[in-house]
C-alpha cells in the first residue's frame, strides 16, 4: 500500500472502530497511545487522523463498546484511559469476522491463486 | 445550575484529553529535531480542524452523559419500585391497612367525581352547547315564567342575536296501537326546534317550515327510545302512520339516542301550529323558548339586545305585557343549577374523607419511619444522599398510592352503581356516570397527589434524623419532641376535618327532621292518584269533556275497594297546574291589582278526600251548578292578598273568563280553605283558589289540555286500588289511559328524595370520617405507649398509680383533639355557607348540632385513647425495665 494513502478517509468504513477495539484488547490505553500503537503496528503505513479518532472514541463510549476513566500516564500525567467492555469485545469479534469475509472476497478477484 | 455543571464537566474532559494528545504529538516532533514552536505548529496542522473536532466530541459526550443519567435514573427507579414492593409484601399488616384506608378515600372521591362529571361538567352532546339558551319572560323582581305565543312571535320577528330560536310546549300523548293506550311524554315544537340543537335525525327527516302551519301538523318525529320500545326499532317506520290521541300521525323521522338533552324525557315531537288569534295573545304563558346564540354573542349581550323588543311589547299591550322583560339563561346552567351546589358539597365532603385517610396513612408512615430509621441511617452511611433517600421513600409512597388507586377504582365502579341505583330518579344525566378515561385519570391523579400529601412530611422527617444518633440508639429511633409535635398536628388536622364533615351532616339531618314535622295542610295517607287526558279529537266541546270526566268518576267509584273518587286539575306534590290572576271586586282591571293564584278545578268532595280544613264559610257543593251563581273557595294566602284584614266570605272576585255581559266575570267567594304545601314541605304555600268542575270556564280545558287528576280513597291499601281504577277509565274510553298512577305518599317521597339522598350520603361520609379520625387517634396514642413502655415502667416502679399513667397517656391526645375541634368549628362557620340553600328550619350555627358534634368527637377521642392508656396502666414495672 503506497504511503500516499495515509488519509484516514481511505480506511474502509467501520475499519477504524475495529482497529481501535483491537488495540484495547491487551489493556486500557489513552487516545494518543491508541493512535501510536496502530501507527507502529503498521510500520507507519496507517496514519490515524485525530479528526476521526476522537469522535470515534466518544461514539463508541456512548454505545457502550468501550468505557473510560481518568488515570495516570507513564509520565505521571492525568489521562483519560479507555478500556474494552464485554459488549465491545463482542463487537470486535463481529467486525473481525466481517473483515475476514470481505478481504477473502476481494482477494479471490484481485489475487486469484 | 446542575445542567451547567454537567456541561462544564464534558467540556473540560474533551479539552484536557485533546490538549494531552497535541502535547504528545509536539513532543514527537521535537524528538525528531523540530524546535518547540514549529513542532506545535506541525502537530496542530496534522490535527486538522482542532475546534471542530473538539465540538464534535463535546456534542457526543453530552449526549452520552444524558443517556447515562437517564439509564441510571430508570435503573434506580426500577430498584426503588422493586424494593418498595418487597417492603410492602414484607409488612402485610401495614400494607393492608394503608391501602384499604387510602382506597376508601380515593374510591369514594372517584365515585362522586364521576357523578359530578356526568351531571355537571360534561358538555351537552350537541355542537357548541355553550350557545344554547332558554329565553323566558318575567317582570322586574318576579321569577322566570313561560312565554306567551304573542311574546314569542314578537321575539322571532325582531331578534337578531339568535341564529335559531324555537318554541316548545311540553305535552303528552295517548299513543294507541298496542293492547292498552300508552301515555307518552313529548312536545309540540316549532319547525326550528331541531335546528337550534343542530342534531340531525338518525332516520328520515325533521319538520320543514311548512309543517308548523295549522292543519298540516299531523306528522311526528320519534325518539330513539320510543322507536325501540314501541316499534321494535322498525327500520321502515318512516312514512308509516301511528295513532295518537285518536288521530293518525305520519312518522317523518327518528332522532339518535344521544338526543336526550332536557331534564324531562321527551319521546316524540309534533309540530306546533299557531292560529292567527293565538299569535296576538299575550296573557297565556305556556311556551318554553330555546335559542342558539349567534357566534360571538354573549348571553348578556343577547339579553340586552332583547330589551327594545320587550319595550315595544309593553307599549303595544300595556295590560298583558305590563313590565314584561326577556331573560336569557344558559341551558346547561339551567339543567344542573339545582344539583351543582349539592354535588360540589358532596365532592368537598368526600375530599375531606380522603384527607383524613391521608393523615392516617401519614401517621402510620411516621411510626414506620421511626422503625426504619436504622436502615435509612445505614444507607446514608453507605453514601446515599438525602435526596436519593427521599426519592426512594417517595417512590415507595407512590407505589402504595397507586396500589390504593387501583383498589379505589374498583370500589368506585361499585360505588357508582350503588349511587345511581339509590339516587332520586330525576337527576339529569346521572345514569351516564361511569368510570371512563377522565375519571380514571382523576383517580390516579388523586392517588399521586395524596401520596405526596401523606408521604412528604414523613419522608423529610425520616431522613432528618442524624445518622449517628440513630446508630447509637440501637435502632430504637429518636423519639424527639419535634416528632411528637408532628404527630399532634396530624391528630388535630384529622379531628378538624372530621368536625367539618360532621357539622355539615348534622345540619342536614336536623333539617330533614324539621321537614318531617312541617304541617302539610292535607293528609296524604291512604290516597292514590293518577291522571287522565282526553284528546281534542272526540272531546272538542267542553260539555263532552265534563260529561266524560263525570262518567269516569262514576265508573271509578264502583271499582272494588274504592270508597270515594274525586277529580282535580291540580294535586299536591305533582307537577303541572295553572295559575290565573284574581281581581277583587271594586278594583280596575290592571296588572298590579291581580293576585296570581294557583287554580284547581275540583269536584266538591276534594277537600274532604284530602282532609283539607275549611277555615271559614263552606266547601264547594253539588248545588254549585252550571248556570247557577258562580262560586269559588280561596285559600288563606289568597284571601289575605285579595282582602287584607277583611272577611272574604260573600265578596266577589273576577277571574278566568269573560262574564255574560262581556266584562270581567265575578265569582262569589263562599269559603276559605287552609293553606297547604302544594310543592312539598320545603316550599311555602302559594295563593290558591278552587272552582267546581260543573262551573269550569270553557277556555280552561285548552289551558290544561283536558287533563285531570283522579284521586281515590278505599278500604284497602291505596296501591291495591290501581288495577280497578285503570279498568274503570278504560271502560269509558279504551283509547284513554290512566297514567302517572302513584299514592300521595309516593309523590311526597320523590319530592323529598333528592334532599334525603344528599343527607344520607353526607351522614355516611361523616361516620366514615369519624371512624377514620378515631382510628388515627388510637394509632398515635398506641404508638406513644409502645415507645414509652420503659419510661412508664420506671414511673410505676417509682409509685405512679395506674390512674396517673392513664391520665398521662390520655393527655397526649387531649390537647391536639381540643385544638382540632376548635379549628374544625372555625372552618365550618365558613364552609356551611354552601349548605344554606339545603337547610330548612335550622340555622347554620345551630347550637344543638355544634354541641352534638363536639360531644360525639370528644367521646370518640376519649374511647380511642382510653384503650391504649389502659394497656399502659397494666404495664408491669419489671417487664418494662427488662424489655
Amino acid at each position: 500500500m503506497p504511503k500516499s494513502s495515509n488519509n484516514a478517509n481511505s480506511l474502509l468504513h467501520g475499519t477504524l472502530d475495529a482497529l481501535v477495539l483491537k488495540t484495547l484488547i491487551t489493556g486500557p490505553r489513552h487516545g494518543y497511545a491508541i493512535a501510536r500503537w496502530i501507527e507502529e503496528a503498521t510500520d507507519e503505513l496507517l496514519q490515524i487522523e485525530e479528526g476521526s479518532l476522537y469522535p470515534a472514541l466518544y461514539r463508541m463510549e456512548r454505545r457502550g463498546w468501550i468505557a473510560a476513566e481518568w488515570g495516570v500516564s507513564e509520565l505521571n500525567r492525568r489521562v483519560k484511559l479507555y478500556r474494552l467492555t464485554p459488549v465491545g469485545r463482542q463487537q470486535l469479534a463481529t467486525e473481525t469476522a466481517q473483515w475476514a469475509q470481505f478481504a477473502s472476497a476481494i482477494s479471490k478477484i484481485l489475487l486469484p491463486a | 445550575m446542575v445542567r451547567w455543571l454537567w456541561k462544564k464537566k464534558v467540556d473540560d474532559e474533551v479539552a484536557e484529553e485533546l490538549a494531552f494528545h497535541l502535547e504528545m504529538r509536539t513532543q514527537e516532533h521535537i524528538a525528531r529535531g523540530l524546535d518547540p514552536a514549529a513542532a506545535r505548529e506541525a502537530a496542530l496542522r496534522r490535527f486538522g480542524d482542532f475546534e471542530g473536532v473538539k465540538n464534535t466530541c463535546r456534542e457526543i459526550g453530552r449526549r452520552r452523559d444524558s443517556e447515562m443519567r437517564r439509564r441510571e435514573y430508570f435503573s434506580e427507579f426500577r430498584q426503588d419500585v422493586t424494593f418498595a414492593l418487597r417492603q410492602l409484601i414484607g409488612h402485610p399488616g401495614f400494607t393492608l391497612i394503608a391501602v384499604l384506608t387510602l382506597a376508601l378515600g380515593i374510591g369514594a372521591t372517584t365515585a362522586i367525581f364521576s357523578v359530578v362529571h356526568a351531571v355537571v361538567l360534561r358538555p351537552l352532546p350537541v355542537p357548541r352547547p355553550e350557545q344554547l339558551v332558554y329565553v323566558t319572560t318575567g317582570t322586574q323582581g318576579s321569577g322566570p315564567s313561560d312565554v306567551s305565543v304573542g311574546n314569542y312571535v314578537s321575539l322571532v320577528d325582531r331578534q337578531t342575536v339568535f341564529s335559531n330560536v324555537a318554541a316548545v310546549r311540553h305535552s303528552s300523548f295517548n299513543l294507541s296501537g298496542g293492547e292498552t293506550p300508552v301515555r307518552t311524554p313529548g312536545a309540540r315544537v316549532t319547525a326550528s326546534f331541531f335546528g337550534v340543537f343542530g342534531v340531525p335525525p338518525a332516520l328520515g327527516r325533521v319538520f320543514s317550515g311548512e309543517e308548523d302551519q295549522p292543519g298540516r301538523e299531523q306528522v311526528a318525529v320519534l325518539s330513539d327510545r320510543l322507536w325501540r320500545r314501541s316499534f321494535a326499532g322498525d327500520p321502515a317506520i318512516v312514512g308509516k302512520d301511528i295513532r295518537m290521541n285518536g288521530l293518525p300521525y305520519r312518522v317523518l323521522g327518528v332522532m339518535p339516542a344521544r338526543f336526550d338533552l332536557l331534564a324531562q324525557p321527551e319521546d316524540l315531537w309534533v309540530p306546533i301550529a299557531f292560529t292567527p288569534k293565538e299569535k296576538t295573545m299575550n296573557d297565556d304563558h305556556f311556551l318554553v323558548v330555546v335559542g342558539r346564540l349567534r357566534d360571538g354573542v354573549s348571553r348578556l349581550r343577547a339579553e340586552r339586545s332583547l330589551e327594545p323588543i320587550a319595550m315595544e311589547m309593553r307599549r303595544a299591550d300595556p295590560r298583558d305585557n305590563q313590565g314584561v322583560l326577556f331573560r336569557v339563561d344558559s341551558v346547561l346552567e339551567w339543567m344542573v343549577h339545582d344539583y351543582r351546589t349539592r354535588l360540589f358539597v358532596l365532592l368537598g365532603a368526600v375530599g375531606l374523607v380522603l384527607l383524613i385517610a391521608c393523615v392516617n396513612v401519614a401517621s402510620l408512615l411516621l411510626a414506620r419511619g421511626a422503625a426504619r430509621s436504622r436502615e435509612l441511617a445505614i444507607r446514608a452511611a453507605l453514601g446515599a444522599g438525602r435526596g436519593r433517600i427521599i426519592r426512594q421513600l417517595l417512590t415507595e409512597h407512590a407505589v402504595l398510592a397507586l396500589l390504593a388507586g387501583a383498589v379505589g377504582v374498583a370500589l368506585a365502579a361499585w360505588g357508582i352503581h350503588v349511587l345511581v341505583a339509590a339516587a332520586p330518579a330525576d337527576v339529569p344525566r346521572l345514569e351516564q356516570s361511569r368510570v371512563d378515561a377522565t375519571v380514571l385519570a382523576f383517580a390516579f391523579g388523586v392517588a399521586i397527589v395524596s401520596s405526596l400529601l401523606f408521604g412528604l412530611a414523613p419522608a423529610l422527617r425520616a431522613t432528618r434524623a442524624s445518622v449517628i444518633a440513630s446508630l447509637k440508639e440501637g435502632g430504637r429511633g429518636s423519639a424527639g419532641s419535634t416528632r411528637d409535635r408532628l404527630r399532634s398536628v396530624l391528630i388535630a388536622a384529622e379531628v378538624a376535618l372530621a368536625v367539618l364533615l360532621l357539622v355539615g351532616a348534622g345540619l342536614l339531618i336536623r333539617s330533614a327532621v324539621a321537614l318531617q314535622r312541617v304541617h302539610l295542610g292535607f293528609e296524604p295517607a291512604g290516597v292514590i292518584s293518577g291522571q287522565v287526558s282526553l284528546p281534542a279529537a272526540g272531546y272538542k266541546e267542553p260539555a263532552l269533556v265534563v260529561a266524560a270526566l263525570t262518567r269516569i268518576r262514576q265508573a271509578a267509584a264502583l271499582a272494588p275497594g274504592v270508597r270515594a273518587v274525586e277529580l282535580s286539575t291540580q294535586i299536591p306534590m305533582a307537577r303541572g297546574g295553572n295559575s290565573n290572576g284574581l281581581l277583587p271586586e271594586g278594583k280596575p282591571l290592571a296588572a298590579e291589582n291581580l293576585v296570581q293564584s294557583q287554580l284547581s278545578i275540583v269536584t266538591p268532595g276534594y277537600f274532604q278526600a284530602l282532609k283539607i280544613p275549611i277555615v271559614r264559610g263552606r266547601p264547594l257543593s253539588d248545588d254549585d251548578r252550571r248556570g247557577g251563581q258562580r262560586v269559588m273557595v280561596v285559600n288563606e294566602a289568597a284571601a289575605a292578598a285579595l282582602f287584607p284584614g277583611q272577611d272574604p266570605i260573600g265578596r266577589k272576585v273576577a277571574c278566568c273568563e269573560m262574564g255574560d255581559s262581556g266584562g270581567a266575570d265575578y265569582k262569589l267567594v263562599v269559603g276559605v280553605a287552609a293553606d297547604l304545601r302544594l310543592h312539598g314541605p320545603e316550599e311555602t304555600s302559594p295563593a290558591a283558589f278552587y272552582i267546581p268542575l260543573a262551573q269550569a270556564p270553557d277556555d280552561a280545558w285548552n289551558w290544561i289540555q283536558r287533563t285531570m287528576f283522579l284521586i281515590a280513597r278505599g278500604d284497602a291499601a291505596p296501591a291495591a286500588l290501581a288495577p280497578g281504577l285503570r279498568r274503570a277509565v278504560a271502560a269509558v274510553d279504551p283509547d284513554v289511559p290512566l297514567y302517572d298512577v302513584k299514592t300521595l305518599e309516593q309523590r311526597m317521597g320523590s319530592t323529598l328524595a333528592a334532599a334525603r339522598f344528599n343527607t344520607l350520603l353526607l351522614a355516611l361520609l361523616g361516620i366514615v370520617g369519624l371512624l377514620l379520625a378515631a382510628a388515627g387517634i388510637y394509632g398515635v396514642v398506641s404508638y406513644f405507649v409502645t415507645q414509652r413502655t420503659a419510661e412508664i415502667g420506671v414511673r410505676m416502679a417509682l409509685g405512679a398509680t395506674p390512674w396517673t399513667v392513664t391520665r398521662l397517656v390520655m393527655r397526649q391526645a387531649a390537647v391536639p383533639v381540643a385544638c382540632g375541634v376548635a379549628a374544625g368549628l372555625a372552618a365550618s362557620a365558613v364552609a356551611t355557607r354552601l349548605l344554606t340553600a339545603s337547610l330548612v328550619g335550622v340555622e347554620r350555627t345551630d347550637p344543638l348540632t355544634l354541641a352534638g358534634v363536639v360531644a360525639l368527637l370528644a367521646a370518640a377521642a376519649l374511647l380511642a385513647s382510653f384503650v391504649p392508656a389502659q394497656r399502659a396502666a397494666r404495664v408491669a414495672p419489671v417487664t418494662a425495665l427488662q424489655g
